[in-house]
């Protein structure tokens, strides 16, 4: 028989590549690039080109799993259905609505977050439901939200290629998005500057004309110190304040705090360098600001995205292309997870419940009862279960890992009545599950993710899941049908059309339209081409607004006891929880131990070579991993990529939140290190 | 042209010279995907674009194929010099496959900077001429001037290397498994930008005489890296030492195989231990 | 850019019949020789693969010598005929790059011309010294 090739998306980060798969018999056989895709035009990273190897692992689910004791038992499929909406009817009966919780997924694609947030709003009357997001760009959503009325990324990732002036915060694009960096040396050769905030010297960082290592957490300090230089220059664009802007005043007030040798003194960066930088981004004739999670994972995460707004509108780098704001999106569809309104406070398309219109409008299309109260997010789901959240129903997550303080999380999860996990692997989450429901991978189903430039693209089933695991969509329809919902529709293409009438930023989608080259939104009609960038006429909130960012310092700072910053990230070869990538024989050959990177001078002083293993410890728990020794870091500070199960950088992190996000302050908490005698040699 | 190269693929199973085609179909969703065509009446959906080289994946499936069964594949000149090269080192039997050779237009020959954009038997289209590489302002910028200059461009073009192996992946000769780059006594694993001189140097050497210049590594390449100027020295150098170019004749093998009595170096001494340095004693 | 001077180190790799012998003889003449050579014994210069001679700049070499015996001499017939082409390959790659083809010496010559093989080494330290850095090229801290 010939093998097939069916065109889908890559199930990793948010750059969203296309991918062929080769079809052999059934099995995903290899993955080539999709030449005709328009992100990644034929290119792919290490993980997209062996997205193929994790599909048909023998640790893949086959069948519903029943606790019994400490053993997981096979059931059918009508009993695991039967069970789970019985037990989740039971506890709402019992505690109330509120004291349900879902989590769902920015793996899964568009329609399948938009049947779950469904699933619990429309069944249970809570809106208790919300997915990773909150973990990382929450702030973002939060904080764009106020200053321009859209959380998403203002312009398209080609626009990279044509800026005169690219400024990377806390952005390591070069190993969670690597294909994106295509456009950014695009830029590099035309002759752009490219500029990178970062502690640690990142491979983005190499490249770059110019490093600004400032503090841990300062990055308001330093973006407060450049716009005071550009206003005290007259460096700002006044036609476009006063045109497209409000609060002028107030933000101006706000910089007479902070003279740049305050910032100079806050940051650790040189005066001189901080006033050139900022000259630099506001002269460009087109800029552009790359920021991720080294902006967002701090305890005032939606402030600094605040003030990353600020700048750029400050100098009129909005609204055009070329320009523009750019939170990379970590996940293949984290972007879709919120559009979709896997949201405690937003139905989809950004449509707050708090609203009573907008819950008229979903309670007459859902005929269901709505909730009018705000849920609760990931992190005060996890700490309130078992107290007031009795069930959880987690699609794909795998929070064991993800989560702050992990240690706290396990707990907690074995404090519930009754969890449900849906999931490809048995996860670390899984593992303390009631239930568990075989879902489906990327290449199993049908359906669309939404990259980080809000492009619908779309992907097609390639082959069966295995055994008897089911689609997300399928099991969903199932698990909205026992509970006593009109789940009806046949396919994701019903479900798209749904939303679609339920938001006018995606009125003009439809499954037709998103062959090839998939459509960025808002596209309110049927001829609408998409949207290239966002905030062109006017922002979406009206007029911008220049918020006043309040700068915390990080929580936890190096002390006697704990003397060391530790940082957390990705590497190349690896994503998130490591469920997929570590199961991928290729990926995990490339990096096969957990490690931290160390300063020189550190590592002489603790009596660590390159490779032995140490143990680091904070105030909440402690891993063994393997020393790498590099000047990458700044001495005294050390970082962790959190991917490895056998040394989780969460067991370490603090999980205190950001009041205004509930994002935690992933990138900054106080350690200490010792050399471990007795780990096994390696 | 695609009408010539269906009429020609029709022909070859109609009568019977080959029992499947390797060419490009317009599949399911539109998606434009490699197949081995069987029957003709499936040669309605073959196309040509985009440039796909198949020479690897030929290799693959007369692998799996019992050995009486033959292969016809549907090649540019760059692809057809490819399985000429997997023919040398017995990768690809050579009595089991046949191509089917057509000419690429002037667009895609100055976007290849191909020197040869036709295979050697053409069977479509009309071969147009090559375009000489060494013309092109962005190859010379990097092959030219001060060595200390070339080296702060290389550098700075090589640290951007994200380590995706699309290069060695895409690469029509690269068949090794396992391969070099991926073992740590040569390549440091789990860094990137990818060890710029063993990665980078290592995978540009085993290619030395093995190229043939169909530049699917940097259109691989995520960051842009111009990787086939890095292969095009090596080329020019056999070329003039030589007169020897990767993939044209099947029964001429590489040359830095041989001793200086069959390949000679025309007009240049062997070396001796004390004029490697420049000078006579 | 900062010249290698005093901090070169030269990695060569030797036939035994051949440019050992030389070095060896080198030695017990008590010819002043530079500290900054390491010598690698192999059968036949054929056996040192171009990787081999990578590797060794990219773990910190600042250049590589392969020496074997004169070009029709090779005790394995042939052998170092192969080698001395693959090997002047390399150097092109390495002159593309801006590495420079001469951080590679290929030397062939007999066990007796000892004064010859110092003469050579000494040669080659003192155009390492000239050489630019390599520096923007390996892996940074570790």
């Amino acid at each position: 028989m010939n093998p097939e090739f069916i065109r889908t998306i890559c199930p990793y980060c948010g750059t969203g590549c296309g991918l062929v798969l080769k079809v052999e018999e059934g099995r995903a056989a290899a993955t080539y690039p999709d030449r005709e895709n328009p992100v990644s035009r034929g290119s792919l990273c290490v993980k997209g080109w062996v997205a193929h190897e994790f599909v048909h692992h023998p640790e893949r689910l086959t069948s519903p799993l029943l606790r019994k004791g400490d053993r997981f038992e096979e059931i059918s499929w009508e009993e695991a259905i039967a069970l789970a909406a019985s037990k989740l009817k039971e506890t709402a009966a019992k505690y109330g609505p509120d004291s349900i919780g879902g989590l769902s997924s920015a793996k899964c694609t568009n329609e399948e977050n938009y049947l779950f947030q469904k699933l619990i709003r429309a069944a249970f009357k809570t809106n208790n439901v919300d997915h990773c997001a909150r973990l990382c760009h929450a702030a973002t959503t939060v904080g764009m939200l106020q200053t321009l009325g859209s959380g998403a990324m203002t312009n398209s990732i080609s626009d990279l290629a044509g800026a005169d002036c690219i400024l990377f915060i806390g952005s390591n694009a070069a190993e969670s998005h690597p294909v994106l960096m295509g456009e950014v040396y695009k830029a590099l050769d035309r002759g752009a500057k490219m500029i990178v905030i970062d502690p640690r010297e990142t491979p983005v960082a190499r490249n770059a004309h110019k490093l600004l290592r400032l503090n841990p957490g300062t990055d308001i300090p330093l973006l407060a110190g450049m716009m005071r230089h550009i206003v005290d220059k007259g460096l700002h664009k006044t036609g476009f304040i006063e045109k497209r802007m409000e609060n002028f005043e107030a933000l101006k007030t706000f910089l007479q705090a902070w003279p740049v040798e305050k910032a100079a003194k806050e940051t650790g960066i040189d005066e001189a360098v901080i006033r050139e930088v900022a000259e630099t981004y506001a002269r460009a004739e087109n800029a552009a600001i790359v920021y991720c999670m080294g902006i967002t994972q701090h305890a005032c995460g939606a402030a600094n995205v605040i003030a990353v707004c600020d700048l750029a509108m400050l100098c009129g780098h909005v609204g055009k292309p070329f320009s523009g704001i750019y939170p990379l999106r970590g996940q293949n569809n984290v972007q879709g997870a919120c559009d979709m309104g896997a949201l405690p406070n937003l139905y989809p398309g950004y449509q707050a419940v708090a609203d009573a219109a907008i819950r008229e409008k979903f309670q007459k299309a859902w005929k269901a009862d709505l909730s009018d109260k705000p849920g609760r997010t990931v992190t005060e789901l996890i700490n309130a279960a078992g107290k007031d959240i009795r069930a959880l129903y987690i699609m794909a997550e795998n929070p064991c890992i993800s989560d702050p303080d992990v240690n706290h999380v396990m707990e907690a999860l074995q404090r519930l009545d009754f969890l449900i996990v849906q999931d490809i692997f048995l996860t670390e989450t899984a593992k303390f599950a009631h239930l568990i429901l075989p879902g489906a991978c990327f290449a199993e189903k049908t359906g669309t993710y939404t990259n980080t430039e809000r492009r619908f693209q779309l992907l097609h089933k390639a082959v069966n899941p295995p055994g008897k695991a089911m689609g997300d969509f399928e099991i969903l329809c199932l698990m909205g049908k026992a509970l006593g919902l009109a789940f009806d529709c046949n396919s994701p293409a019903d479900v798209m059309s749904e939303y679609a009438g339920l938001v006018p930023a995606y009125a003009g989608i439809s499954f037709n339209r998103l062959e090839r080259a998939g459509i960025q939104w808002p596209c309110p009609d049927e001829s609408h081409p998409g949207t290239r960038f966002l905030h062109g006429e006017k922002f979406t909130r009206g007029l911008g607004r220049f918020v006043i960012p309040d700068y915390t310092p990080p929580m936890e700072k190096p002390d006697a006891e704990y003397p060391y910053y530790l940082n957390t990230g990705r590497v190349f070869a690896h994503y998130h929880t490591g469920t997929m990538t570590r199961r991928s024989p290729f990926l995990n050959r490339e990096i096969e131990d957990p490690y931290v990177e160390i300063h020189p001078e550190d590592a002489a002083a603790l009596g660590v070579g390159a490779g032995d293993w140490i143990r680091v410890t904070s105030r909440r728990g402690s891993i063994v991993t393997t020393a790498r020794i590099t000047d990458r870091v700044v001495k005294g500070s050390i970082f962790a990529p959190f991917h490895f199960t056998e040394a989780r950088a969460n067991m370490l992190t603090n999980p205190v939140l950001d009041p205004a996000c509930k994002t935690p302050e992933y990138k900054v908490c106080a350690v200490k290190m010792e050399k471990d005698h007795e780990a096994k040699a390696r | 042209m695609l009408d010539q190269v269906k009429q020609k693929a029709k022909e070859i199973l109609e009568k019977k010279e080959a029992d499947g085609v390797l060419g490009l179909r317009k599949g399911l969703f539109d998606v434009i995907h490699p197949h081995v065509f069987t029957v003709p009446s499936e040669l309605d959906a073959l196309v040509l674009e985009p440039k796909w080289l198949f020479a690897k994946m030929a290799r693959a499936i007369l692998r799996e194929k019992p050995q009486a069964w033959r292969l016809a594949v549907i090649v540019r000149g760059c692809d057809e010099r490819a399985i000429v090269e997997l023919v040398k080192r017995n990768q690809i039997d050579r009595e089991r496959l046949l191509t089917l050779g057509y000419a690429c237009d002037m667009d895609q020959a100055k976007a290849c900077l191909c020197s040869r954009p036709f295979p050697q038997k053409l069977d479509a289209g009309a071969a147009v001429e090559g375009v000489d590489p060494l013309a092109d302002e962005r190859v010379k910028a990097y092959l030219e001037g001060d060595a200390g200059k070339r080296m702060e461009m290389w550098a700075a073009q090589l640290k951007r290397c994200i380590k995706c192996y699309g290069c060695r992946n895409s690469c029509p000769i690269c068949v090794c498994v396992p391969c070099k780059l991926e073992d740590d006594v040569w390549v440091e694993r789990g860094v990137i930008p990818a060890e710029m001189i063993s990665f980078q140097i290592i995978r540009a050497f085993h290619l030395s005489d093995t190229c043939v210049a169909c530049g699917a590594c940097q259109e691989a390449c995520p960051v842009g890296i111009p990787l086939m100027t890095l292969q095009l020295s090596m080329r020019e150098a056999l070329k003039k030492d030589y007169n020897y170019e990767a993939g044209l004749d099947a029964n001429r093998k590489s040359p830095v195989l041989f001793d200086f009595a069959k390949e000679p170096r025309p007009g240049q001494a062997v070396p001796d231990w004390v004029d490697s340095m420049g000078k006579k004693p | 850019m900062s010249a290698e001077r005093g901090n070169v180190k030269i990695l060569v790799f030797t036939c035994r019949w051949c440019g050992l012998i030389g070095a060896d003889g080198a030695g017990r003449k008590r010819i002043e020789l530079p500290a900054s050579y390491r010598v690698i014994q192999v059968d036949c210069a054929g056996y040192v693969e171009p990787d081999a001679v990578i590797r060794a700049l990219a773990s910190g070499a600042t250049g590589v010598a392969v020496l074997g015996c004169h070009v029709g001499g090779c005790r394995f017939n042939d052998a170092n005929h192969p080698a001395l082409k693959r090997l002047e390959l390399l150097k092109t790659l390495l002159d593309t790059t801006g590495i420079g083809g001469r951080r590679l010496l290929l030397g062939f010559g007999t066990a007796h011309e000892s004064h010859q093989y110092a003469e050579m080494i000494v040669d080659f330290h003192r155009e390492l010294e000239g050489m630019p850095s390599m520096a923007s090229w390996l892996p940074q801290g570790e």
